[in-house]
């Protein structure tokens, strides 16, 4: 009931702001502002009463909707999912908070932003491979037209490049999803049916081609190296949160979908292909990591940062599928691999909201423009300073839990994967002191000689991410229990 | 309770930089002094009362411990020791006399933050916490060292040092995922209980880490890096926290590392051999920072062969006389700037201008140089003694070092504060006398050097044998007397050098080089330069060749609809028609196909998966 109301109420707020024209713009951002809060509230509500000691999926709720299809609207989550759930419901509030030019269409921006997050939560929460596939494939949709009508830049271009490339990506993702749901006797879209049978154990050709395909869709949204050149066009025209909201909830169902999906549902042929998802992923890490070091341009910058850590999350979720390996390792990489999932979203957001502050006022995301903004906006250099170093992996930061643990459990298993992914931290290190160095330090060109720190709304924003990042990084427990209680299903289960 | 130690200090130095900004200097100069001994007096008391373990833990396997040992006790003691004068003089000499501003606090709240994270540090229990320790020291220093943050070069420089250190700091990261996957823990014990190639592993990455922060060979261009920092950074970095932290991880390890069998004669040899280049790039040095630098390094090389010859506690006790001698410079140092208005030494001798701090000076010059009876001269001794343990010529070695320490050390007090003749003296505008704290922090330094003579007394280095649960190697007379006369040598040597009249920067294209670390500082530059060249060519093989694969599919995507949109217009009014008859078939096959049996929807579904597949692959190859 709790996931139902976290659900339905952005789509009913989306649905209202859509049909009824007649609030002004302040009217209009509060109502959004309201709407995506209660389902924060819901899902932390749900956090406060999860118990990491009972079963796998909790708040289960079921009702038929096409019985003969096997289709059902079915809900729950287990601690992963609910983690990154609630990390997203809170991205989300931030992005209803954060100040935008709305481009005199106040209603449709926001309106669009809680239609996201109505099927970016369905992704999380649902139970039903056919919902789970529909929620993916209408956040495609949402996505689309924010980037596409509130964008800068080309923004038609980069949102129609986002849809088709992730769009093809969703296809693949349907074609397995079929092929699952046909080799469950009786039929059924019910993940928790497809967890416990396990249909395609046997192997074979066909539940190769099946986790090949589902890879491959979920991997074009991770996204894993070489498939990602949509993101980075996608991240510079989109407008700040909506950048947030793409790297922080978006991306994240390409890797909660390998956890949920492959991982869960397939692990006999994950494992055969395990080292080679993991070589990908140390792919993604290194060049990512290099390729945003080669950017000019603030934006394209932290959108393949975004491919860097993304590719932790892949190196965990593979160290956890590997066929060998002491289990304990597995679990511990799969654990990091999650919590990169919630810390990349707080922290990545945190980074794309500060860009879209810079865009507001200067118009520009090209390095050159900046530097010296130090003693101008010392509070936006406060929280940039701190994002950056999380990002970067620094101990006491939420960063440095996920990505150790990612390390530590990788190196038991497949220990030159993570000698070379070690290598990713030095240069993430390098990319972001140098974006710090560009931005802030130096002279302060005359250009930015009336350059405003932030306003009441942006630090408060930035101020609660922060809150969340140092949280994570010195008192981890609290979420690390919630995803032990998952990796730990997933890793020991099979 | 051990967790008070670092948090203290940790939490006063965020409060004095949220309430700082307003107060005047000697107000926030007072509150970190108080901060820092308030670190000091609780050490004590740990100290005294025995404290014990600690344990913070997030999750089963991750757990943050504390623990008590001797060389961490050694380390508590001195860091907020050495580490109080230099605030006061930091305070002094770097903040402005009325409210000090964001800047200054922002200075103060760094350097005393940065002496919890290095007692954090020093009483890890597991690798962990040292990790986490070991990385915050190193942000710690980024920012300290990109204080004067409105210079371009200042905060690249500041990159170029975390950068280093934290290439060294991937070793930890490699050693305690090696120990994990050996016990499933991170502690120090499953790390002593390592065995086989893991063990390698992880001592490879200790030693890897150690010899960054020390700025060992080949990691050494670093400190030259890290002089942009304020004085008082740098003196706080080399005397006892940063480049302390890769000899303390050695000497707190150093049973455990002594497992394997290459690591006594690699960390000799990395030892000496900075050792040596150290004091030859000291000696070629014409800038007063970067020759102190120098010396860092080779003074930290000797404690590394102490180390290396198996008495971590030798090494321990230099630590602890180099601490008091080299901050004691580093601060005069800065003085001598403020004075001659840069930190070259050829525009120095200001021996007529500072009387008193040439004099306060030349007590931590002379035990730079290893005079006896200073306290760091029989230190020294004792690392030339356990050097002769392992052999002859080490010990030689060692004595060698001593002779080139006095050179430098020779040369740098005569060049800085020696006097230069009436007639410039008297050209020169009058001098600024230092501030009382300045002073103040100067001559309690020197103090402490004068202190550790006491270290020649045998019931009083018996007592710290005792203390330290060690003994000490055993002397020898004609070591002795070699070294001394190496080192009487080297003060020659270095007066010659320093005759009135004679060029102080190199005087020639090799010195030059010896002067930069051998090279190694322009290596550096260019492989960081390499690395940004390679990644922004890979940032442009992203836009034209991965993308192009894309654009390709959109390509023949749109030629594929703009030819069946000629066609299809001819088409269209025979569609209606075609579209129902064609719909009427595909029903038909599609009943056809739910013929229930598997592997109809199997082979339906295969053709579908590699059709999809094949496009894909054009796309890619197009």
């Amino acid at each position: 009931m709790i996931l139902s109301i976290a659900l339905v109420v952005p789509l009913l707020g989306a649905l209202a702001l859509a049909g009824y024209p007649h609030w002004n713009a302040v009217q209009v951002r509060r109502l959004a502002m309201g709407t995506a809060a209660v389902s924060l509230a819901a899902l932390i509500v749900a956090w406060l009463g999860f118990d990491p000691q009972g079963p796998q999926f909790q708040y289960v709720t079921e009702l038929p909707w096409v019985p003969s299809l096997g289709v059902a609207y079915r809900l729950g989550v287990d601690g992963i999912a609910l983690a990154v759930a609630t990390m997203s419901a809170l991205l989300f509030t931030a992005a209803a908070v954060y100040p935008v030019d709305t481009r005199g269409e106040p209603r449709g921006y926001y309106a669009w932003l809680l239609f996201m997050q109505g099927v970016s939560l369905g992704v999380f929460l649902t139970l039903d491979l056919l919902l789970f596939y529909v929620f993916f494939d209408l956040s495609l949709v949402g996505m689309f037209f924010l980037i596409g009508r509130w964008g800068h830049g080309r923004p038609q271009l980069s949102a129609l490049k986002f849809f088709l490339f992730t769009f093809a990506g969703s296809l693949l993702l349907l074609l397995a999803i079929i092929g699952l749901y046909l080799a469950l006797e009786p039929h059924s879209f019910d993940m928790r049916q497809l967890i416990e049978q396990r249909p395609l154990a046997g192997g074979g050709l066909y539940a190769g081609l099946v986790f090949l395909a589902l890879m491959l869709g979920l991997a074009i949204k991770t996204p894993l190296v070489p498939l990602h050149t949509w993101l980075p066009q996608a991240h510079v025209d989109a407008p700040g949160p909506v950048s947030a909201i793409l790297a922080g909830v978006l991306l994240k169902m390409g890797v909660y979908g390998m956890i949920r999906l492959p991982l869960s549902m397939m692990p006999g042929t994950f494992a055969r292909y395990a080292p080679w998802v993991g070589a990908l992923a140390l792919l993604a890490i290194v060049y990512g990591a290099l390729v945003a070091l080669g950017q000019g341009n603030l934006k394209r910058r932290i959108a393949y940062t975004s491919i860097n850590h993304m590719g932790y999350s892949v190196l965990g979720i593979a160290v956890a599928a590997s066929a060998w390996g002491d289990p304990a390792a597995r679990q511990l990489a799969l654990t990091g691999a999650s919590l990169q999932m919630v810390v990349h979203g707080l922290i990545t957001g945190a980074l794309f909201f500060i860009s879209g502050s810079l865009w507001q006022r200067t118009g520009g995301y090209e390095l050159g423009r900046y530097g010296g903004l130090a003693h101008q906006a010392p509070r936006l250099t406060g929280f940039t300073v701190l994002a950056a170093f999380a990002s970067l992996g620094m101990p006491g930061l939420a960063g440095f839990v996920a990505e150790f643990q990612v390390f530590a459990g990788t190196f038991a298993v497949y220990p030159w994967l993570a000698a070379v992914a070690i290598v990713g931290i030095l240069i993430t290190a390098a990319l972001f002191l140098d974006m710090l160095r560009r931005l802030f330090f130096g002279h302060l060109p005359a250009s930015l000689g009336t350059f405003s720190d932030l306003n009441r709304a942006e630090g408060l924003v930035l101020g609660v991410l922060s809150l969340g990042i140092v949280t994570i990084g010195v008192y981890p427990s609290f979420v690390l229990a919630l995803l032990e209680s998952a990796s730990g299903a997933l890793v020991g289960g099979r | 309770m051990l967790w008070s130690l670092g948090l203290l200090p940790i939490g006063a130095a965020a409060l004095l930089y949220l309430g700082g900004a307003r107060l005047g200097r000697i107000a926030v100069t007072a509150s970190a002094a108080l901060a820092v001994l308030a670190t000091l007096g609780l050490a004590a008391l740990a100290l005294a009362t025995g404290w014990g373990e600690a344990a913070y833990r997030w999750s089963d396997v991750l757990a943050l411990t504390l623990a008590p040992s001797d060389a961490a006790a050694v380390f508590t003691l001195a860091v907020p020791l050495i580490a109080l004068p230099i605030i006061v003089y930091a305070g002094f000499h770097e903040l402005p006399p009325g409210e000090t501003g964001r800047g200054g606090v922002r200075l103060l709240a760094l350097l005393v933050a940065f002496v919890g994270a290095m007692q954090l540090l020093v009483l890890a229990d597991d690798l962990l916490m040292l990790l986490i320790a070991w990385e915050l020291i190193g942000a710690c220093s980024w920012a300290l060292i990109g204080y004067r943050w409105g210079e371009a070069e200042v905060t690249r420089d500041a990159l170029t040092a975390f950068l280093t250190t934290r290439c060294g700091d991937l070793g930890l990261y490699v050693a305690a995922a090696a120990v994990f996957a050996g016990s499933g823990g991170f502690g120090y014990a499953d790390l002593a209980a390592l065995e086989g190639p893991l063990l390698d592993i992880a001592v490879a990455g200790i030693v890897l880490a150690a010899a960054a922060k020390s700025a060992q060979l080949p990691f050494s261009a670093w400190l030259f890096a890290a002089m942009a920092g304020p004085v008082s950074v740098s003196a706080l970095l080399h005397a006892a926290t940063l480049v302390a932290a890769g000899l303390y991880l050695l000497a707190r390890l150093q049973p455990i590392l002594d497992g394997v069998a290459w690591f006594v004669p690699l960390v000799i040899a990395i030892g000496l051999t900075t050792a040596l280049a150290g004091a030859m790039t000291a000696i070629c040095q014409g800038h007063a920072k970067k020759l102190l630098a120098a010396s860092t390094s080779s003074q930290y090389g000797l404690m590394w062969l102490a180390v290396g010859a198996g008495f971590p506690a030798v090494a321990l006790v230099h630590f602890v006389a180099h601490a008091f001698m080299k901050a004691g410079l580093f601060l005069s140092a800065g003085l001598a700037a403020k004075e001659s208005g840069g930190y070259e030494l050829a525009g120095m001798r200001l021996g007529r201008r500072l009387p008193g701090v040439a004099a306060t000076t030349l007590v931590s010059s002379l035990a730079l140089a290893g005079m006896i009876p200073l306290g760091s001269a029989w230190s020294k001794e004792q690392v030339a003694s356990a050097a002769s343990q392992q052999s002859l010529w080490l010990a030689l070695g060692v004595a060698l070092a001593g002779g080139l320490s006095a050179l430098y050390a020779t040369r740098f007090q005569r060049l800085a504060y020696g006097r230069a003749d009436r007639q410039t003296h008297d050209r020169l505008p009058p001098s600024t006398p230092p501030t009382r704290g300045e002073i103040v922090a100067l001559r309690s330094l020197a103090a402490g050097t004068l202190l550790l003579s006491i270290l020649w007394w045998p019931p009083a280095h018996q007592a710290v044998a005792g203390w330290l649960a060690t003994h000490w190697p055993p002397s020898h007379l004609w070591l002795l007397l070699a070294s001394l006369a190496l080192v009487l040598a080297g003060i020659v040597g270095g007066l010659l050098m320093t005759r009135p009249g004679r060029r102080v920067e190199p005087a020639s294209a090799s010195q030059a080089v010896v002067a930069e670390w051998f090279g190694l500082t322009a290596l550096l530059a260019r492989v960081a330069g390499a690395v940004t060249a390679l990644a922004r060519r890979l940032a442009r093989f992203d836009d034209a060749r991965v993308d192009a694969g894309l654009h390709a599919t959109a390509r023949f995507a749109d030629a594929l609809a703009r030819r069946s949109a000629g066609r299809g217009e001819t088409l269209a009014d025979g569609l209606p028609g075609g579209l129902s008859r064609l719909t009427d078939r595909a029903g038909g096959w599609a009943r056809s196909a739910q013929s229930g049996q598997t592997h109809h929807y199997y082979s339906g579904i295969a053709i579908g998966v590699a059709l999809v597949l094949s496009l894909l692959v054009i796309g890619v190859l197009l």
